[in-house]
């Protein structure tokens, strides 16, 4: 059977953070596996989804079921986004015609480390990341989707990473989708609650599975000017030991002033 | 004071103008279907199970910070009743008015001044009451006291409570003794009762524990286990 | 204009997030509550179990209320007891108000309740001239400061003793020798000491009510709630409807559960049940005894198919302490009587969702919540159908309604939402290159006032593919 898997790019992945698509696709090639992109897709439905307006989402949802119906397999660089499509919509889809094909696409739908560990069953993909890395759990892929091995799992097997535990490492890091910025005040203290446990760590850099986390992280490490940085899960899976710009470098090469 | 079925649908009517109401709301509230998840497996052990309770209950003592001193006959347990009486400053004494706890203070403090439960409530100065318990409970290490036991006060108000207990009574766990008053109907011959599992105690400032708050510093068990 | 309560909580919120102080010194609170929650849920041996075997209990006493409630009455009636049904926070006071009108009670102790500071019996006790002695350490110490408790289970865990120990000094006209909290908890002892003996009535709450036994339960350390149950000649309980349990068996995996969640405690000290007043034989105890059973809101809950689930609340706790949010706003600033997760769940419901649907949004919806619930409620996820019940209710602004609108519209459109991420990229770079990041003109400046401008790429990844795939 061929193995093929269809990307499924979270729109602020899309438009902000285009690496992590492209690293995710690195990885997914290096081990095998086809990735097809299908181009019309655009946004899973959440922000107006958790916002309340679920007759807005509903429409982008089935854009998305159709968008997705004949794919094998769907893999996607975000837990909350995952989440979405799994958790969400049987619920908002209940009363529409393509309620069946949600279902079931809910059940081909994989976030990438749940992807790679259980259902390509590797946790050795190549990589090597001779840093110290700490890794933040977040909320949705921990508490929706249940994944509090997998990532840990992969990481281990990274050639030269030193994975370094911080504290209170399960807590939300306050980015919530529209809550950043509805409740900015207490988003931006949550956030610097957790860049204060990645600091203690002495880490270099801060990982997880859900790039709008590290998104807001960045943000806020960056206001601090604090040494830590943020990389996603796939750009260090990515990092085979060829002859490339080291993390560091890209990373400083992607801010803006 | 009993009532009859109809007089107290009367009288809940006559005095409790929005009883129906509320009622009728409830009902129409519960017609609404709702979602019920299968019920789980029933043999999953919540607790585990107490192989040696006389043990897990000394145990339990030592964390609820109370004292259990196992005495090895009634000379024994008058001998520890009065050691620990002796500690205490001068003052009254209050004890549940019972055969067994009239011979064992009459041993232990012959001298002292005693108000005993037949004669009401404990006095607000006294300085420790002397009560027997219901049962004991290994796995909380708790003692369980009734009205019988030298009333509602007996427990609380004195600053040592001191409860003398034989070792028949220590059942394993709180199902059990909870069982044992269904069954013995404890809360229809007994307007108040109540499981304590150690000495009075507050964290309210700064989460810092604090024993000894507005009920017992003290609550010293005597638990013999002879005769 | 009056301030609403959303205005205020945002206005609140603001304050408290920045008080780093204020952040220590919950951290320091909560980080001694999960050492504690973890070692007492090591006490029992399978916890999920526990969580399971609770929500069922409380699924049948919620899903049979009537048939509970009437079984709980009739056995406190035939024991000379009263139950007094109180469709709103004003029957409720009034009932007790009149009642120690009538008994001429001029001092109460009472032991908490947060269904007393739901119907702010409290106050209207006072205004009727009886002095209100709250005998809860934690809320004998807020009412001083004459403000509401902080937190459901430890009222004033904000607190430092030194400001205690000052608080004392200013209200109680006495010298405070000290901040040790061991000598500020004697110096409560003996003030309410002659309270507790000398007050005609004793105002308690209740944390369960046993429908087979016909009793109250309640779940305390300090004594205090043992006091004001025993010492008074009258004694009166305030309860939620939805406090019932089917039987007293019930309470041997909800009592360690309870104190599990509440504090870490295997269990609470007392474990209090009462079913009456003192019977003829007993050696003291009130001649009186009242249940007031208080619907306020509570029966609607009931109809609510997705959340008559929030009706099993247990009153624990838990959700607060593990939540970031409340860790970092802390209890005062959410406004209500319930703070944290199930206030925010709650509070639209007893007090309306135009006025409160606020709470449900001022959350982030990690669910840490729901993991840590003892009786499994869904917390956030009731959050999210709160945020839905408010936009479908009108309750939201229709700007925000016709922005979404504008926002699916283009995402069913690939082409336009390309181009709207294109326009939206190529604007902030224009905005931000003038200098002009975080100015009025910065459509990201709430954004931009704690973080650094997120990144602003040339390329979108998918032109970057199709450039590749064009490319081979």
């Amino acid at each position: 059977m061929q193995r093929k898997v269809s990307l499924f790019v979270p729109c602020f992945v899309d438009q902000l953070l285009p690496e992590v698509a492209v690293d995710t696709v690195k990885v997914l090639r290096r081990i095998g596996y086809t990735v097809e992109f299908p181009e019309d897709q655009t946004c899973c439905g959440q922000p107006a989804f958790n916002t309340g307006y679920w007759d807005e989402a509903r429409p982008c949802a089935e854009h998305f079921v159709q968008v997705f119906k004949n794919a094998d397999i769907v893999v996607c660089p975000s837990g909350s986004c995952v989440t979405m499509v799994r958790t969400f919509y049987p619920d908002l889809l209940a009363t529409s015609s393509l309620r069946d094909d949600a279902i079931t696409l809910a059940s081909r739908t994989f976030e990438l480390s749940e992807f790679l560990v259980k259902v390509a069953a590797v946790t050795q993909v190549g990589a090597t990341f001779p840093h110290s890395v700490t890794y933040h759990a977040s909320c949705h892929g921990l508490r929706e989707l249940h994944l509090r091995d997998e990532p840990l799992q992969l990481l281990r097997h990274v050639n030269g990473l030193k994975l370094i535990e911080m504290t209170r490492y399960d807590e939300c890091c306050g980015f919530g989708g529209t809550f950043a910025l509805k409740f900015a005040d207490i988003s931006a203290a949550m956030g610097n609650s957790k860049a204060d446990s990645v600091a203690a760590t002495g880490a270099e850099f801060v990982t997880a599975i859900d790039p709008s986390c590290l998104l807001h992280l960045q943000g806020i490490l960056g206001k601090r000017h604090a040494a830590p940085r943020t990389i996603y899960l796939a750009s260090i899976l990515a990092h085979d030991g060829s002859t490339q710009k080291s993390a560091a470098q890209k990373s400083s090469a992607q801010e803006t002033t | 004071m009993p009532q009859t079925k109809e007089t107290q649908t009367e009288k809940a009517q006559t005095e409790n103008p929005s009883r129906d109401q509320i009622l009728q709301r409830i009902r129409a509230g519960l017609r609404t279907a709702v979602l019920e998840p299968a019920a789980t497996a029933s043999d999953r052990i919540i607790f585990a199970p107490i192989d040696n309770p006389l043990e897990r209950f000394q145990h339990e003592c030592v964390s609820n910070l109370m004292e259990c001193a196992l005495t090895a006959d009634s000379a024994a347990s008058a001998r520890r009743l009065a050691e620990v009486l002796q500690s205490l400053p001068e003052g009254e004494i209050f004890a549940q008015d019972d055969p067994s706890l009239r011979r064992l203070v009459e041993l232990a403090a012959p001298g002292r001044s005693i108000r005993w439960s037949s004669q009401g409530a404990p006095a607000e100065a006294s300085q420790a009451t002397v009560t027997l318990a219901e049962a004991l409970i290994a796995q909380t290490g708790s003692i369980l006291v009734t009205a019988s036991c030298g009333g509602r006060g007996a427990s609380v108000i004195a600053p040592c409570h001191i409860v003398y207990a034989k070792i028949a009574q220590l059942v394993p766990d709180l199902a059990t003794a909870l069982s044992r008053i269904s069954q013995e109907r404890i809360l229809d011959h007994n307007s108040f009762a109540c499981v304590i599992s150690g000495s009075s105690r507050t964290a309210d400032i700064e989460k810092i524990l604090v024993q000894g708050a507005h009920g017992p510093r003290r609550l010293v068990v005597i638990l013999q286990t002879g005769t | 204009m009056s301030t609403t309560a959303a205005q205020k909580f945002l206005q609140d919120a603001a304050v408290k997030s920045a008080d780093l102080m204020h952040r220590e010194v919950i951290r320091r609170g909560m980080e001694s509550y999960d050492a504690a929650h973890l070692k007492g849920r090591a006490r029992i041996n399978d916890w999920e179990a526990a969580r399971q075997k609770c929500q069922e209990i409380k699924r049948e006493a919620i899903n049979h209320l009537d048939r509970y409630l009437l079984q709980f009455e009739e056995k406190i009636t035939a024991r000379g007891g009263h139950v007094f049904w109180a469709a709103n926070s004003e029957e409720a006071c009034t009932y007790v108000k009149d009642l120690a009108t009538r008994r001429g009670v001029r001092t109460v102790v009472k032991s908490k309740s947060m269904v007393t500071e739901e119907i702010h019996l409290g106050p209207a006790l006072e205004k009727a001239g009886i002095k209100v002695w709250e005998t809860d350490f934690g809320e004998f110490i807020v009412q001083l400061r004459e403000e509401g408790p902080y937190h459901i289970v430890t009222p004033a865990m904000h607190l430092l003793r030194g400001q205690i120990a000052t608080l004392f000094q200013e209200k109680l006209g006495q010298k405070i020798e000290s901040d040790d909290p061991a000598y500020l908890m004697a110096v409560a002892r003996r003030v309410l000491r002659q309270a507790f003996f000398s007050a005609e009535m004793g105002i308690s709450g209740a944390n369960f009510l046993v429908a087979d036994a016909g009793v109250i339960a309640i779940s305390t350390n300090e004594g205090n709630g043992r006091l004001c149950t025993s010492v008074p000649r009258i004694h009166v309980v305030v309860t939620g409807i939805e406090k019932v349990i089917p039987r007293l068996e019930d309470l041997a995996v909800l009592w360690p559960v309870l104190a599990t969640s509440g504090t870490g405690q295997g269990i609470t000290t007392y474990g209090t049940l009462i079913g009456g007043p003192r019977r003829p034989s007993e050696a003291d105890g009130p001649e009186e005894f009242h249940v007031v059973l208080v619907d306020n809101g509570r029966s609607q809950l009931l109809a609510d198919a997705e959340q008559r689930e929030v009706l099993h609340c247990i009153r624990c706790g838990a959700c607060l302490n593990i939540c970031p949010v409340f860790r970092h706003v802390g209890g005062h600033t959410y406004g209500t009587t319930y703070p944290g997760p199930i206030g925010s769940v709650l509070t639209p419901h007893l007090n309306g969702i135009k006025e409160f649907k606020h709470l449900s949004y001022a959350s982030s919806l990690c669910g840490a919540c729901t993991s840590v619930c003892p009786v499994k409620i869904d917390l956030h996820h009731h959050l999210l159908q709160n945020r839905r019940n408010a936009t479908e209710a009108g309750a939201t602004k229709s700007s925000e309604r016709l922005m979404f609108r504008a926002w699916r519209n283009a995402m069913l459109h690939p082409s336009i939402y390309a181009l709207g991420g294109w326009s939206m990229r190529k604007a902030l770079r224009i905005v931000y290159g003038l200098g002009l990041a975080g100015s009025i003109l910065d459509p990201m400046r709430v954004w931009n006032r704690y973080r650094s401008p997120v990144p602003l790429p040339s390329e979108s990844f998918r032109a970057r593919w199709r450039k590749d795939r064009a490319a081979n």
